[in-house]
């Protein structure tokens, strides 16, 4: 008897933090789309039919581990059914015959019954862990190496919260289907073909019996079933928003305290725990129709066995050891049933993760047009890009950068400058125009081929899990030692690095040694300087540094961005000030363009903001 | 059945622990839900006294047939039904109250705990971690009240076993005696696997923790892979730990199997034993058949408890581990000293002895520092978050005033605020002075263009946890306008624009200056564009005052000030 759901791990990183939608005041079923599908599905997800064919080519694909599996259960089934037919048998013989050689024999018999039951309960799991555990690991290396492939378009329009959410969570779900749902299941399946092959064989007509309640367990479970697996879903994220919602009060302690939230604060985690409660009690509500129906079906057939024995025994059509044995046996088989049941809707979970995971396969991939680049200038001609339609943030813009200029992007907030510097590192072509490396367009060349070209640098910088060297080397894995500490030379953290305790073989990242914002900045652009692009686009690269730490790091960086075309989207003026070109953009259009002399003479925007930032007005 | 026995959860008002001691505190939350676990308990016993009981009424079916006696086949049959029919309705019963009882508790111990966090405020990331909070609320909370969930169970199993020693006993002392015995010599036989397997079983946990981590890094950091290169070794770094979690998890399941294994032959033998004391016994007539069909199911019905007894020794131990990580963090006490006093309607002067920053009323000052972190610390130490004893509206320390009045005076804008989760309205849904609308604090930070970025009329866009689909500039400017709409008597910014692009800083300064008109504004910056607008400028070098004075004149006169203010230089 199993009567608690066991904990599924749950990601609280990807969880909305606004509480679902209450569960309704009864049992009736939830819609559809409840709550579950409201964060915005950018990725697809695999069909139905897909989840299926694929599930069972897996099953296909190891079918002869299947029938280990299968066989051994059958094994164990069987040495479990000796030991009830051999007690009813010297029940049988005692009523008869009081006799203790009888006793001794039936002992020797149960006792190898149950040497060999436990030695194939041995072996069937192992084999079935094997089994899964392969399925299991081939999965997620599967999905991972599908992940790593990825458009970089998709990446980013994703987001990390997304795909991490189906790397992480969606794996848990499919580990706890697959390491416990699928074996247990199988398990009850052979134990119930077993049993009922037992019962068939000592008393056909106890089959009656013993299925008597099946119709009407069968029927509470479909009903449970289309209720129960969203409804534990949701209420399990439910449990889980109640901590994100008091670890977002502790992270914010201070704003909270200052704005005098607590009240607020105190109100919202009694709400998300009312919410939470509220779905604890609609499953327990159909737990509390369901439960009862299942647990007749222990006493049903019990009861119902005993009548029939006697009528049978009354007509000599059964002797006290089938009784026995038959009686036994009724009372086995109620557990594997109970139990497979409990474990489909886990399965149910399972699939619906595994068709998040089977969907990253459906993502198209880039399109790539032929064509290698003659040259190192960039154009663009009559560039348009918007995210949705009708909203253009770039609007019709053109340009010709020379190779080796020093370009400087500047403008408000929100004007496009961003989403620029992302076509013109080949993140993805623009909607219309063209943007073109040595006139081959860099949006449709294979990703590999466009990094070569051109990187892209933005504020965000990501430590990785693992050694100082895996942070650099990720262009060129081959590198050696002089070369790493070459480019960590280039870009000033030599003297950090020969620092810390074991150089380059350093762990750093999350769990290793934690780097300061201005070392992993300074790790971000010495990964550049062994990927070796001929174009660098740094998107506020600096912007996180306080003033100090970017002016050092910026007259550092001489000598990496020497020979190179460097176009720097910057809010420090400093920047567009030492550039050869600047493009100041506004509202989707470069508004102006010209050196920094140019600019002032020119008498416009970027002028006045010049002089107020000089303090010359 | 559409109500349940937790109705009325969440209490209104948790109330105030018993600090003193584990046990204490554990008889505190439990007495707060008596009733449902007393009346848990007395399900939970009858549940399990009817299964108990089915064996000897199997007994008596059998020997009825046995004998052919039809009334006692008749009566054996019907109390099958009845005590069958009572133990579904006790289980069901049982399970209800458990399960209100586990969460009855858990939801008491949540309240307990965000109540704390709040009462802690500004002083708990100095006092605990917040992984350390979210620890303690996701799992702790929870085994603690597993504890209740249990008491039903653990009730019904020691109830049952004795009764059905009894029942032994008195058939046959032998039989009694081996079952009595039998049993808990098995629950020790399991003891010495359960050690290596829960190791395992760690070890497990960890490469998968491991491993699922790698994954995660490698999704965080895919912007990055994808657009320089390194996606192979990532892959294969991978692959590599997901084979070692493969290998973990099989040296797990074999230990585990070698259990389940044990879990066929221990109990087993205790039937094995029955069969062979009660078969010699009924051999010489001294027991009947029926009879030993019952020992041979009372035999077999006895590992329940042995697994609910077995069951409760480990979550016991871990709900006594937990409560105590529970309680350390509720008896955790505030920092910072505060008065009842009020503050100053009107003040001359607020003084901060450590610096000699001297702060006048009703000017837009400026603060230079040498260093960022100096700047930190004055404002969390104006604020009144850090030795307030220091610091003085007039002659009155900080630390004689309450701590809601010098909130409601001072509102202190630390570097980077938090922008909590909800809609871009809810984020001004604060205590404000009501002078200034949403909308002007917006437009004032210049931050109307996020809300058009966002979907709809952006009002009731979705902010994410910690905003982290904004970019850096973009939270700036949203805490900003939250800041200029609470409209404070008295504003402390901490470089409230560093991450502004300049056109949009230089607009944001004039309207900064405009908006809070004759107020008390303090910003620490280095941004000339805000430091133009400043009535005068204070600048603080080696964590003292250094000069005092215009923004041009010092900008002429003081070469520090000077090489600090104008970039690039």
């Amino acid at each position: 008897m199993k009567w608690h759901k066991p904990p599924r791990p749950t990601d609280e990183s990807a969880l909305p933090t606004t509480a679902y939608p209450a569960p309704p005041k009864d049992t009736s079923r939830l819609k559809k789309s409840f709550g579950l599908e409201k964060s915005a599905n950018r990725l697809p997800i695999a069909s139905e039919a897909t989840v299926n064919s694929h599930m069972w080519n897996l099953l296909w694909s190891h079918k002869g581990g299947f029938l280990w599996v299968a066989v051994l259960q059958l094994l164990t089934t069987s040495a479990a059914l000796i030991p009830p037919r051999a007690f009813g048998g010297l029940l049988e013989d005692l009523k008869n015959r009081p006799d203790a050689t009888q006793v001794k024999n039936t002992v020797y018999i149960v006792i190898a019954a149950l040497l060999l039951q436990s030695m194939f309960v041995y072996f069937t799991k192992v084999r079935a862990s094997i089994l899964g555990e392969f399925v299991l690991s081939a999965l997620r290396e599967r999905f991972v190496s599908r992940v790593v492939e990825l458009p970089p378009n998709v990446v980013e329009r994703a987001g990390a919260g997304e795909l991490l959410t189906r790397t992480t969570t969606d794996i848990d779900h499919i580990t706890w289907a697959v390491r416990d749902a699928v074996p247990v299941i199988t398990i009850c399946l052979v134990s119930i073909f077993g049993i009922s092959t037992a019962i068939a064989l000592t008393a056909p007509l106890f089959l009656t019996a013993v299925f008597i309640g099946i119709p009407f367990v069968f029927a509470a479970t479909r009903w449970y079933l289309r209720r129960s697996p969203q409804a534990y879903r949701v209420e399990s994220s439910s449990y889980a928003i109640v901590n994100s919602v008091l670890v977002e009060t502790a992270e914010s302690g201070r704003t909270i305290d200052a704005l005098r939230l607590g009240e607020q604060r105190v109100n919202r985690t009694d709400a998300s725990i009312s919410r939470w409660v509220e779905w604890e009690r609609y499953t327990l509500r159909l737990r509390s129709r369901w439960f009862p129906v299942v647990e007749i079906n222990y006493i049903l057939p019990v009861s119902a066995a005993l009548m029939m024995g006697a009528y049978f025994y009354n007509r000599n059509m059964a002797s006290i050891a089938t009784i026995t044995a038959g009686i036994l046996y009724a009372q086995m088989l109620a557990g594997p049933i109970e139990a497979m049941l409990w474990w489909i809707d886990e399965l149910q979970t399972g699939k619906a993760s595994l068709s998040r995971l089977l969907g990253i396969h459906e993502v198209e991939d880039r399109e790539i047009r032929e064509g290698s680049p003659a040259g190192r200038d960039i154009a663009g001609e009559k560039v348009r890009y918007g995210y949705r339609s009708g909203k253009d943030v770039l609007k019709d813009i053109s340009f010709m950068i020379e190779s080796g200029t020093k370009l400087a992007i500047v403008g408000p907030s929100g004007a496009g400058k961003s989403t620029l510097g992302r076509l013109l590192a080949g993140v993805q072509p623009p909607n219309q125009g063209r943007i073109t490396v040595g006139g081959a367009e860099i949006g449709y060349m294979p990703v590999e081929q466009a990094r070569t070209e051109v990187a892209l640098v933005t504020q965000e910088h990501h430590v990785f899990l693992g050694t100082l060297r895996d942070n650099i080397t990720l262009a060129k894995p081959a590198a050696s030692d002089e070369e790493v500490w070459q480019a960590l030379r280039a870009v000033d953290a030599e003297t950090w690095a020969k620092d810390l305790e074991k150089g380059l073989e350093t762990l750093v990242g999350s769990g290793g040694v934690r780097l300061l914002p201005a070392q992993a900045q300074q790790l971000a652009l010495s990964r550049l300087v062994l990927a070796d692009p001929h174009t660098l686009i740094l998107d506020e690269a600096t912007s996180l540094l306080d003033q100090q730490a970017a002016k050092h790091l910026e007259a550092s960086l001489g000598s990496v961005l020497a020979g190179r075309t460097v176009i720097a989207i910057a809010h420090r003026l400093q920047t567009a000030h030492d550039a050869d070109l600047i493009a100041v953009v506004e509202d989707g259009v470069i508004a102006e363009w010209g050196s920094h002399e140019d600019l002032l003479s020119a008498g416009g925007a970027y002028a006045e903001l010049w002089r107020s930032w000089r303090d010359e007005s | 059945m559409s109500a349940t026995p937790f109705d009325h959860l969440p209490v209104p008002d948790p109330g105030q622990p018993d600090l003193r001691s584990v046990p204490k505190f554990l008889w505190w939350v439990g007495v707060r839900q008596r009733k449902i676990v007393l009346t848990g308990t007395f399900f939970g016993i009858i549940n399990l006294l009817c299964v108990a009981l089915m064996p000897g009424v199997l007994g008596r079916g059998i020997q009825a047939i046995a004998d052919e006696s039809s009334s006692e086949l008749q009566k054996a049959v019907v109390s099958a039904l009845a005590i069958g029919l009572l133990q579904a309705a006790a289980g069901i019963l049982r399970h209800r109250r458990a399960v209100g009882s586990w969460i009855s508790a858990a939801t008491r111990l949540q309240q307990l705990v965000a109540r704390k966090a709040v009462d802690l405020g500004a002083d708990l990331p100095r006092l605990v971690s917040t992984g350390e909070v979210s620890a303690i609320n996701s799992n702790d909370v929870e085994r603690v009240a597993r504890v209740y969930d249990l008491i039903p169970r653990l009730s019904g199993a020691l109830v049952s076993f004795f009764v059905v020693s009894i029942l032994l006993i008195n058939s046959s002392p032998t039989l009694g005696l081996l079952v009595i015995i039998g049993v808990p010599l098995l629950g020790l036989a399991i003891g010495p696997i359960i050690k290596p397997l829960q190791s395992r079983e760690s070890a497990q946990r960890e490469k998968l923790s491991e491993s699922s981590g790698l994954a995660a890094d490698t999704v965080a950091g895919l912007r990055i892979l994808r657009g320089i290169g390194g996606e192979e070794t990532f892959l294969k770094r991978f692959q590599n730990a997901s084979q070692n979690v493969r290998a973990a998890a099989v040296r797990t399941a074999k230990m585990r199997a070698l259990l389940d294994g044990l879990q066929v032959i221990l109990p087993g033998s205790l039937v094995v034993g029955v069969i062979w004391v009660g078969g010699n016994l009924v051999s010489r007539g001294d027991l009947k058949v029926g009879e030993l069909l019952a020992f041979y199911g009372y035999s077999a019905f006895l590992m329940i408890p042995l697994q609910i007894l077995t069951e409760s020794a480990q979550r016991l131990t871990s709900g006594v581990v937990a409560a105590r990580r529970v309680m350390k963090l509720l008896r955790v006490e505030i920092l910072q000293s505060h008065g009842n006093s009020k503050f100053p309607d009107s003040f001359n002067k607020l003084t901060d002895l450590k610096s000699g920053l001297t702060i006048s009323p009703n000017k837009f000052v400026g603060v230079v520092c040498d260093n960022s972190l100096t700047a930190d610390e004055l404002v969390d130490r104006l604020g009144g978050y850090l030795e307030s004893d220091q610091v003085f509206v007039d002659d009155t320390p900080f630390s004689e005033i309450t701590r809601d009045q010098i909130r409601s005076h001072i509102y202190a804008q630390e570097k980077e605020p938090a922008i909590l989760s909800g809609t871009i309205s809810t984020l001004f849904n604060v205590k404000n002075s009501g002078r200034i609308s949403m909308e002007q604090a917006i437009e004032a930070a210049s931050a109307a263009d996020i809300l058009d970025s966002l979907e709809g009329d952006g009002y009731n866009a979705e902010v994410v946890e910690r905003g982290r689909t904004l970019s850096g500039g973009q939270r700036q400017r949203l805490a900003l306008a939250r800041t200029i709409f609470v409209d404070a008597p008295i504003v402390v910014l901490d470089d409230p624009t560093s991450a502004v692009d300049a056109h949009t800083e230089a607009r944001i300064a004039s309207r900064l200056k405009q908006i809070r008109g004759a107020q008390t504004t303090v910003v620490f910056t280095t941004s000339p564009l805000l430091l133009d607008h400043t009535d005068h400028v204070v600048m603080i070098s080696e964590g003292r005052v250094a000069a005092v004075g215009n923004h041009f004149d010092l900008l002429k006169q003081n070469d520090e000030y000077k090489r600090l203010v104008v970039r690039g230089e």
